[in-house]
């Protein structure tokens, strides 16, 4: 195998690990903005990912099964928000909450309806919409990359400078903003301080829920229980890492993701499964460590307390 | 006295109402998937009393939610999101397993504890890393502590395939232990192990560290307000990272009681979540120590009642999973009035 | 009877409003005729801001009547308030640091294009013009974060008139500006008023009263007590108003100051932040037994970072702190209050107490082993509530009692909290600041008199604070601050206000 072959299949598979850590890195970063730490976006992946399997079993349509899965994963956004807004409930608590939620949900699910709780795996799924081979092959190595992946991989992509525009080239985003950093001055300015709050745990739904369904129908078409596997978790570690910056949050889920697709690689040198599958979540303390160590650099003494973000 | 009485039983309303409001949505649950609703409730509340070996079991599933749940109590006291219950848990068991599989011809009671100790030490060491981490460098525990639960179930599964692992039995399991590194079982009760026993004793001591002695009123001082901590002399980070190494230690003797006394081998997979679960007893107990007690009870009952109800009335036992999540979303939504303007 | 109805520009009738159990407000009237300067003033907890939150928005009233142009009003929030012409300039600048000028100015309303796109080009444009229109000294571009304390309050003045407010409320607009910026306000004040403003003004500095209003309305206890024409009022009846009574002038000490080696010793004192800027520039101070040295100095001057280094909770980046002669600078604060050091800090429910534990709790932190609270580890409960009741009742602690949860007293009880646990071992070195912040004038009197009886007893006090007239009423000698350095240290007969006010604005005459 040539090295330029090489380096686009390793390119490819950085790509398909980072996709659902970017999509959940920017879920949770823009509930971040929001001053809200989101670690229900595991669960929301979870349900997510449960949901595009069924749809599109019953289905047969990929397009529907996509779609559902986002629906699904935006109502469980509103049932976040609405416990840990409008009700007021610790949000770490309530998500925590919500991933048990999704969790016990998805296993009853499997067990009244398809009796089976060791996972849904349809004979036949209906596949997304991907780049057909061969049609970027004039772009030497990236472009081969990109060739069959599928449209929620580039949707990913697409959702990093979307995020960026809406957070510092609209209203919204300025009061998003405003909302997250100086709660107090957004309200004097009238801004809706808790409508924000759930329009960015809705929009971190609808993200959660592209990567959940990335995870379960774009390679492997069947769900199993706790897919998500902390994914969702390395996506907020993701963006404590990129200081809740677009590019930077993104730049942390591409490291995290790579760190994935070398695992992979070394896995073909018989490094031991468990400390490949290990690499991004070790990844993900590293550079919080890290990120924390530049911080505390540059404003000596440190202090200690307080929820760091 | 007043004061005592008052502060109990406002305590005890919303819990009790979280309880009381989930349990009856999971009964109209129940009613559209069964036939036969009332056997399954019955199943779900009452079979752990049915027999001596039920009971005994119930008590076996008690004890690591117990454990975990103290041990998130004073994580949480001392100001420390301490999610990381599971991987602590997982470390006391194969640190205990170890050390057990190591002096195979070691007499019982010294080699029961010296396992112990050793569970005890490497839940502790766990635990240690986020809080040293929130200290020195104010890196954000919650992520830390779910990262590193990842970390510890894949480190784990690593040392029981290389090195202790049981070929003869299917999976990531290790030889079993020696007969006289098993714990004995509690009199009159043959199944219970005595870990339950000493998980008992441990709750009213934790509540008189906590709520009775000059170092706990400074550990809660650390948790409530560091920087009032801080000022009137208390060594707050060195309050935090105590809790912390309190907190893994005591997961990680659930871990090892859990190899000693009922698996008597380590196996992945062993814990059906008991990291997250001991984390909702200690929510749901408002984060009390006497109230764990209580709240660990709760969850092991449903726990194996749901096993019951499986085979009795055909009802998912996931459904206790499913109302577990929704107790701690209730338990934790409020309606605040009148809030006073900044 | 043969006046001529004038209807007021904004009138309210029998306006009240609670919290929960509290009243914020009982009963409030007030007229506002149109372009008057109205001062508002009462007590801290008298309720004013309350009144000022439901003015701009911010609170609704739970009874009572608004009229603005006759007409009845009720706003649900501040954007309702902004149509019809109310503006508000908060004591605690509502800025959203991170952005610049322009962006606060226009936050929620920012011109559009293609109808969802923010044009900045245009909302800097606009900011432009009206920081132009106003003369202020404004860069649109700046980020709040960069601005000092009196350029953001124009930024706040800005996004009230940006949006034509006919009424601007300027909620305790001097309490963080230096001598000269107030002069500097209320130009600016005195100019709004000529181009037709209505200027509504929280204070409760009765000096301010006197120099810039037309009118003045008292609120006492959350009702509204009179309203009279200042011309003609003297500070005293104002005062008298307030409080319900006439004030005590601040008792001064008969006690001396012992010579002897210095209590508390301060050299070459530095700390600097994040980027290298010095917060502490190499301080010099020593105080000796029995003596107050006051630190005068706008708030953000390096005050802060000098309790907390004596205190011990920051470190300094070079210099030295000695307590009782003894090297403290690398010593715990643990160690540093071992050795006899008090500290009431600046913010009660920041450093100063617990908020969620109970008094008996937040009294004894500190104080089990001297007065032996615990018996072979175990607190002794009896003795520790008695040692609660004991401090309730020798510092009337009102509303108290040891279960109660510390965070429900008032401003005024927390303080006398405070102040209980950190005298209990008779300190011989006492870091105070601003200790009567948010307290009435009952209430400050009492931390004045502990304060002076702590001197008397041979302590020595560093009194940090931003209220001039404490400084002058308890120091012996006065150090002014500004960014970061002690500029001088004056003997209190030798200092004037109008003196330390140039220092603390940086205008060092015999320099």
């Amino acid at each position: 195998m040539s090295a330029s072959m090489q380096a686009s299949q390793f390119l490819a598979s950085v790509l398909e690990q980072t996709t659902p850590l970017l999509l959940a890195a920017l879920a949770a970063m823009i509930t971040t903005r929001a001053n809200i730490l989101n670690v229900a976006v595991e669960g929301m992946m979870l349900v997510a990912a449960f949901t595009a399997i069924a749809v599109g079993e019953a289905s047969g349509s990929a397009s529907l099964a996509l779609i559902s899965a986002i629906g699904a994963s935006a109502m469980m956004s509103l049932i976040f928000g609405f416990v840990s807004i409008v009700m007021k409930a610790d949000f770490i608590v309530a998500g925590l909450g919500l991933n048990i939620l999704a969790a016990g949900g998805t296993l009853f699910v499997l067990e009244q309806v398809y009796q089976d709780p060791g996972g849904l795996r349809p004979e036949v799924f209906p596949d997304l919409w991907r780049v057909p081979s061969g049609a970027l092959s004039w772009f030497p190595i990236v472009g081969p990359a990109f060739e069959r992946q599928s449209v929620i991989v580039f949707l990913a992509l697409i959702a990093v400078p979307v995020c960026s525009f809406v957070l510092y080239r609209m209203p919204i985003g300025y009061a998003l903003r405003a909302v997250g950093e100086d709660e107090p001055a957004a309200i004097a300015a009238g801004v809706h301080a808790a409508r924000m709050k759930l329009l960015a745990v809705l929009a971190s739904g609808l993200l959660a829920g592209l990567a959940g369904a990335q995870l379960s129908m774009d390679r492997l078409h069947f769900f199993l229980p706790d897919m998500t596997s902390g994914r969702g978790f390395i996506g907020l570690a993701a963006t404590l890492f990129g200081g809740g910056l677009p590019w930077a949050t993104a730049g942390a889920a591409f490291l995290f993701g790579a760190f994935g697709a070398l695992g992979d690689r070394l896995q073909t040198f018989q490094a031991p499964p468990q400390f490949v599958l290990m690499a991004p979540y070790i990844a993900a303390v590293l550079g919080l460590i890290l990120s924390r160590v530049r911080a505390a650099a540059r404003s000596r003494p440190a202090r200690i307390g307080g929820r760091a973000t | 006295m007043r004061d005592s009485l008052q502060t109990l039983s406002r305590s005890l309303l919303g819990p009790v109402g979280a309880i009381v409001a989930v349990m009856a949505c999971g009964f109209l649950l129940v009613l559209a998937v069964s036939d036969e609703p009332v056997l399954a409730y019955r199943d779900l509340l009452f079979a752990n009393f049915d027999s001596r070996s039920n009971f005994a079991l119930f008590v076996n599933r008690m004890t690591p939610l117990l454990l975990i749940g103290l041990g998130v109590v004073f994580s949480f006291r001392a100001g420390v999101f301490n999610v990381g219950g599971e991987g602590q848990l997982y470390l006391g068991a194969i640190a205990a397993t170890a050390t057990a599989l190591a002096f195979p011809h070691a007499p019982g009671p010294v080699l029961i504890g010296l396992s112990l100790i050793a569970g005890i030490a490497a839940g502790a060491a766990w635990g240690w890393i986020p809080g040293i981490l929130k200290v020195r460098l104010a890196v954000n525990e919650v992520v830390t502590t779910l990262m590193l639960n990842f970390v510890a179930l894949l480190l784990t599964e690593y040392l029981v395939i290389n090195g202790m692992r049981d070929t003869t039995a299917y999976g990531a399991v290790s030889y079993v232990l020696a007969e006289q590194a098993w714990l004995p079982d509690i009199p009159g009760l043959p199944g219970a192990t005595i870990g339950a026993v000493i998980a008992l004793l441990l709750a009213p001591l934790a509540w008189v560290a906590l709520f009775r002695t000059e170092w706990g009123a400074n550990l809660r001082a650390a948790g409530a307000n560091i920087r009032f901590a801080e000022a009137v002399g208390v060594r707050a980070a060195r309050q935090v990272v105590i809790a912390m190494l309190i907190s893994g230690g005591l997961s990680g003797l659930a871990g090892a009681f859990y190899v000693l006394g009922i698996g008597h081998r380590f196996e992945q997979n062993f814990s059906p979540g008991f990291g997250l679960i001991g984390m909702t007893v200690a929510l749901l107990a408002r984060v009390h120590p006497i109230g764990v007690v209580a709240t660990a009870a709760f969850y092991a009952l449903i726990l194996n009642g749901a096993g019951y109800m499986q085979i009795d009335a055909d009802v998912p036992r996931s459904l206790v999973n499913l109302l577990a999540g929704f107790l701690v979303l209730f338990m934790t939504a409020r309606f605040r009035r009148g809030q006073a303007p900044a | 009877m043969s006046e001529p109805i004038v209807v007021p520009l904004l009138r309210l009738r029998n306006v009240a409003k609670s919290f929960g159990d509290k009243v914020a407000l009982s009963h409030v009237d007030l007229d506002v005729e149109a372009g008057e300067v109205h001062v508002i003033c009462g007590e801290n907890g008298a309720g004013k801001s309350t009144l000022m939150n439901i003015l701009a928005g911010i609170l609704q009233p739970d009874a009572g009547e608004m009229l603005l142009d006759g007409k009845s009003v009720r706003f649900s929030d501040p954007i309702e308030a902004g149509r019809v012409g109310i503006g508000m300039v908060h004591q605690h600048f509502k800025l959203v640091s991170s952005m610049s000028v322009a962006e606060n100015l226009f936050l929620n309303r920012q011109p559009l294009r293609f109808g969802f796109i923010s044009d900045r080009r245009v909302m800097r444009e606009r900011a432009q013009t009206l920081i132009a229109r106003y003369r202020f000294d404004l860069d649109p571009d700046a980020s709040i974060a960069q601005l000092s304390v009196g350029q953001r309050q124009r930024v706040e003045i800005l996004k009230a008139l940006a949006f034509d407010a006919r009424i601007l409320i300027l909620d305790e607009p001097t309490a963080v500006l230096t001598p000269p910026e107030v002069s500097e306000l209320l130009g600016v004040i005195a100019d709004l008023k000529a181009r037709g403003r209505t200027i509504l003004f929280i204070t409760h500095k009765l000096k301010e009263v006197k120099a810039a209003s037309d009118r003045v309305t008292v609120l006492r206890h959350g009702a509204s007590v009179s309203t009279r024409p200042t011309a003609g009022l003297s500070e005293s009846d104002i005062a008298h108003d307030m409080v319900g009574r006439d004030l005590a002038t601040p008792r001064r000490r008969a006690g001396g100051i012992g010579s002897g080696a210095p209590k508390l010793s301060l050299s070459g004192l530095t700390m600097t932040n994040a980027s290298g800027r010095r917060l502490l520039d190499e301080i010099n101070l020593d105080i000796r037994a029995g003596e107050i040295v006051g630190v005068a100095g706008v708030d953000g001057n390096g005050q802060t970072e000098l309790s907390e280094a004596v205190a011990g909770l920051q470190n300094a980046r070079a210099g030295a702190v000695a307590i009782d002669g003894k090297d403290a600078t690398n010593v715990s604060p643990h160690e540093r209050r071992a050795r006899g050091l008090g500290f009431i800090p600046e913010d009660r429910l920041d450093r100063g107490l617990c908020a969620g534990m109970t008094i008996a709790e937040n009294v004894s932190t500190d104080n089990y082993a001297a007065r032996k609270l615990t018996s072979c580890g175990l607190i002794r409960m009896a003795a520790r509530d008695a040692f609660a009741s004991e401090k309730i009742r020798q510092f009337d602690i009102r509303g108290a009692r040891p279960g109660l949860p510390v965070g429900q007293l008032s401003g005024g009880n927390m303080q006398k909290v405070v102040i209980a646990r950190e005298m209990e071992k008779a300190p011989n070195v006492l870091v105070v600041a601003q200790p009567t912040r948010g307290l009435d004038v009952g209430a400050a009197e009492f931390v004045h008199g502990q304060i002076l009886a702590a001197a008397d007893r041979g302590c020595a006090v560093l009194l940090i604070s931003s209220e001039l007239s404490e400084i002058f009423a308890l120091s012996d000698r006065i150090a002014v601050m500004y960014r970061g350095a002690v500029l001088r240290v004056l003997d209190r007969t030798d200092a004037t206000e109008h003196l330390v006010g140039l220092l603390m604005n940086g205008v060092d005459e015999a320099a």
